[in-house]
């Protein structure tokens, strides 16, 4: 106990260069979140919406590839693009990327990080996004068609907004989910957080203050439950607001869902 | 309330955003300052590799970020150094180009220079029959020794007193098999990289590291808690630069910078910059040619 | 189509023990995982202010916290500290207590769920508060959350894999695929027989807990 509160091991933080280095590795961390997050959500609805589509042969190709993705570890399809992924692909991606972008996510490798992302993480928000148009009420879309409107337009006025707003703290979850699993792109050499931090436990013989490694990684650990509970507060506050308006109640399962 | 919220964590993100930013007006990690020797540097014919790294204005070599002292990132300056890396600043220079360096572990380094991520290779990588059929190599530009890592207190004497013991050492690299070969009742650990082999001896939970002499000194450099063991080394290991396939131009260009380099005194300057100072050590520049280093290694 | 079958055949034996190392790293995690989870969840619904702040910053901190970081800490750095843990001690404290929050969570809904009316009743025929508990709401609780333990458990055999790249270097599953795949330069092929492996892992989990929900669950 006295190891882990002991001044003299936290010294490290405000030596040297030391401090600016991690947090500069959390940015890589964090923009990777966001990137992958945008591109998720865009493809997961594409996704839902071929799930639900009339179509059988369809919505059963979508759904088993959803299935597939949901269900293998995000770590495990990142280690495998970037171990197979043709250095044209590679080289495209560092052509394309503008100047101006962040160091840290100029290498071609961050092209397999984010693919790995978005292809786990869209198939997870398609079965949210999916299960908060199908809970919507029926009578809603009903109505709707009763209304006169084509398939097209009640699912655009009126079922996707009220099925995704829905789905607002549920995405919010996955996003924390998102953030945390950033650091899994460290396995494949990728210069974020936890490589950085890595890095200053290792090399004390240029700053001449040791940084030890628990001391290291507990920060590390505060920084993402500071970013990570930021999020989730917010997260609670747009559901109050949607339950005020709705006034519906949570089955257990939701909850469960968002976990993990 | 919400709203101030909002604007506090997207401020908090875009700070980090502008922050990471910031790092493209200073120079590219490896760049170091302009050569003069730019002026001196030979102009390549455009369908030669040499000709395609001059028109780029950069060689993008792979290198280790983790391994000193041969090519590791300083954390105080963001700056890539070490023997491997000034080897790549001098081939560098004979083209009058920037060095790009680019972070290539054990795993992925073949597959870079296959697909044309990097140009070349200079990353510990040593010469063996196996991968000489997947990509081709410079002569051996340095020869390191397998040899074991323990903490001072160890009663591990060599490779026969593995038996039983938990040693580590790097997914993909040659050491696997060799341990496989020559310590079969040693419990293997196998990790991502060797920083995390010096972080398992120095916290116990392996008792030795098995890898080419030159990183486990930088290792000890570290921690002087740890030594090499006495006996004979496991393996011999010559270290040579990756190249392309089939790639013949480019290896003689790499060939005869080596060559310029060991008779012109930059080695034997690089050595004692990063190894000879700590290991006390000396060392002639190596006269092993290629052929010899593909035998010594089967 | 011969080479991918050679690489199963080939090295069957280290697949096997690779699939059960994950095998083995999710079901302690996973009792762990139970008996902390309903420790915390019993504290979040304690009487006391105190014990629910807590529970609460118990779930806070292991819900928000990488694993990768929580794993880096549980073994390289405890044993800095000089606490002797071992990698399988860490990585199931890890993926144990990571997990452990979830399912505080889930049960704390699942508790929840219970109608007030019940517990009332027991408390007025003479219940101790611990007996209502044990008795009366946990037992309906816990077969309210048996879908979204199922949800849990695919989640952990998911996460077990992040321990095999941790540096705890532990011969999971996904570890073999890449030992075997950097052999020769078989990547695709053993990390495609390693996919079946976990998609088996994953479907026998969801086949299970739906069979157990048609027995046992309990929908609100």
């Amino acid at each position: 106990m006295n190891y882990l509160f002991n001044p003299d091991n936290w010294e490290w933080l405000i030596t040297g260069n030391n401090l600016r280095f991690i947090l500069e590795g959390l940015a890589v961390n964090l923009e990777i979140a966001i990137i992958a997050m945008v591109l998720s959500l865009l493809v997961g609805l594409a996704l839902a919406l071929l799930r639900l589509v009339r179509l059988t042969p369809v919505s059963v190709v979508a759904g088993v590839w959803v299935d597939v993705w949901r269900n293998l570890p995000l770590i495990f399809i990142i280690l495998y693009l970037a171990l197979s992924m043709p250095g044209s692909w590679r080289n495209a991606y560092e052509d394309a990327i503008p100047g101006w972008f962040p160091e840290g996510l100029q290498s071609g490798r961050v092209l397999a990080a984010i693919l790995g992302l978005v292809l786990y993480n869209s198939a997870v928000l398609a079965e949210i996004m999916r299960a908060g148009i199908l809970s919507l009420d029926r009578g809603q879309s009903e109505a709707a068609r009763a209304l006169g409107m084509s398939y097209r337009q009640s699912m655009r006025l009126v079922v996707l907004p009220q099925g995704l707003r829905r789905m607002v703290p549920a995405t919010v979850s996955q996003l924390i989910t998102l953030n945390k699993d950033t650091t899994l792109v460290s396995i494949v050499a990728i210069q974020e957080v936890m490589r950085h931090g890595r890095i200053v436990t290792g090399f004390n013989f240029f700053g001449g203050v040791t940084a030890p490694v628990l001391q290291v990684f507990v920060f590390i650990g505060l920084l993402f439950i500071a970013i990570n509970l930021t999020l989730s507060r917010l997260s609670r506050r747009l559901e109050v607001r949607e339950r005020r308006r709705t006034a519906g109640v949570k089955p257990v399962r939701e909850v469960a869902e968002q976990a993990a | 309330m919400t709203r101030k919220r909002w604007a506090l964590l997207l401020m908090l993100v875009l700070g980090l955003f502008v922050a990471a930013c910031g790092e493209d007006e200073e120079e590219p990690a490896g760049g170091g300052e302009s050569t003069p020797a730019a002026e001196e540097a030979e102009q390549f014919p455009e369908d030669t590799t040499m000709g395609r790294i001059q028109a780029a204005g950069e060689i993008k070599i792979g290198v280790k970020y983790d391994v000193p002292p041969f090519g590791f990132k300083n954390p105080q300056t963001d700056e890539i150094e070490g023997f491997d890396v000034d080897f790549g600043k001098f081939i560098a220079e004979k083209l009058g180009v920037e060095p790009n360096f680019i972070e290539a572990i054990s795993d992925n380094r073949i597959p870079f220079l296959q697909d044309g991520t990097v140009d070349l290779v200079l990353s510990t990588m040593t010469i063996n029959a196996e991968r000489d059929q997947e990509i081709d190599f410079s002569e051996p530009y340095y020869i390191a020794r397998g040899r074991i890592l323990v903490p001072q207190d160890s009663d591990i004497t060599g490779v026969d007193s593995l038996a039983g013991k938990r040693v580590c050492t790097a997914l993909g690299s040659t050491y696997e098999e060799t341990l496989k070969e020559q310590a079969p009742d040693a419990d293997l650990r196998l990790v991502d990289s060797y920083s995390e082999c010096l972080e398992l001896v120095q916290n116990g939970a392996v008792d030795a590291v098995s890898t080419d002499d030159v990183i486990l000194t930088g290792m000890i450099i570290q921690d002087d808690s740890l030594k090499l063991t006495e006996g004979e080394p496991l393996t011999t290991e010559p270290y040579g630069a990756g190249i392309k396939d089939g790639d013949t131009e480019f290896k003689e260009f790499v060939d005869g910078a080596l060559e310029e380099y060991k008779t012109g005194g930059g080695w034997a300057e690089a050595y004692e910059k990063w190894v000879g100072q700590y290991t006390g050590e000396e060392q002639e520049p190596p006269t092993m040619t290629l052929e010899e280093a593909i035998e010594a290694t089967s | 189509m011969g080479d991918l079958i050679s690489v199963l055949t080939d090295n069957l034996d280290e697949f096997l023990t690779g699939f059960w190392v994950t095998f083995r790293l999710v079901a302690f995690s996973f009792v762990i995982a139970m008996v902390v989870g309903t420790l915390v969840a019993a504290l979040r619904i304690a009487p006391s202010a105190w014990l629910q702040r807590l529970g609460g910053v118990y779930v806070e901190t292991f819900r928000n916290i990488p694993l990768l970081v929580l794993l880096f800490i549980s073994f390289a750095g405890l044993r800095r500290a000089g606490v002797a843990i071992g990698p399988w001690e860490a990585g199931i404290a890890s993926l144990g207590l990571y997990t452990a929050a979830y399912v505080a969570e889930a049960l704390r809904s699942g508790i929840f769920s219970v109608s007030k009316g019940q517990i009332e009743a027991a408390l007025s025929l003479g219940y101790t508060y611990r007996q209502t508990l044990r008795r009366v709401v946990f037992p309906q609780a816990f077969r309210t959350v048996i879908s979204p333990l199922g949800s849990l458990i695919i989640a952990m055999i998911k996460n077990s894999a992040i321990i095999g790249v941790s540096l705890l270097a532990l011969g999971d599953l996904l570890k073999t695929a890449r030992v075997i795949g950097s052999r020769g330069f078989q990547n695709d092929e053993a990390f495609f027989w390693a996919a079946l492996g976990y998609l088996l892992l994953t479907g026998a989990a969801t086949v299970t807990v739906r069979a157990l929900e048609n027995r046992y669950a309990i929908r609100r």
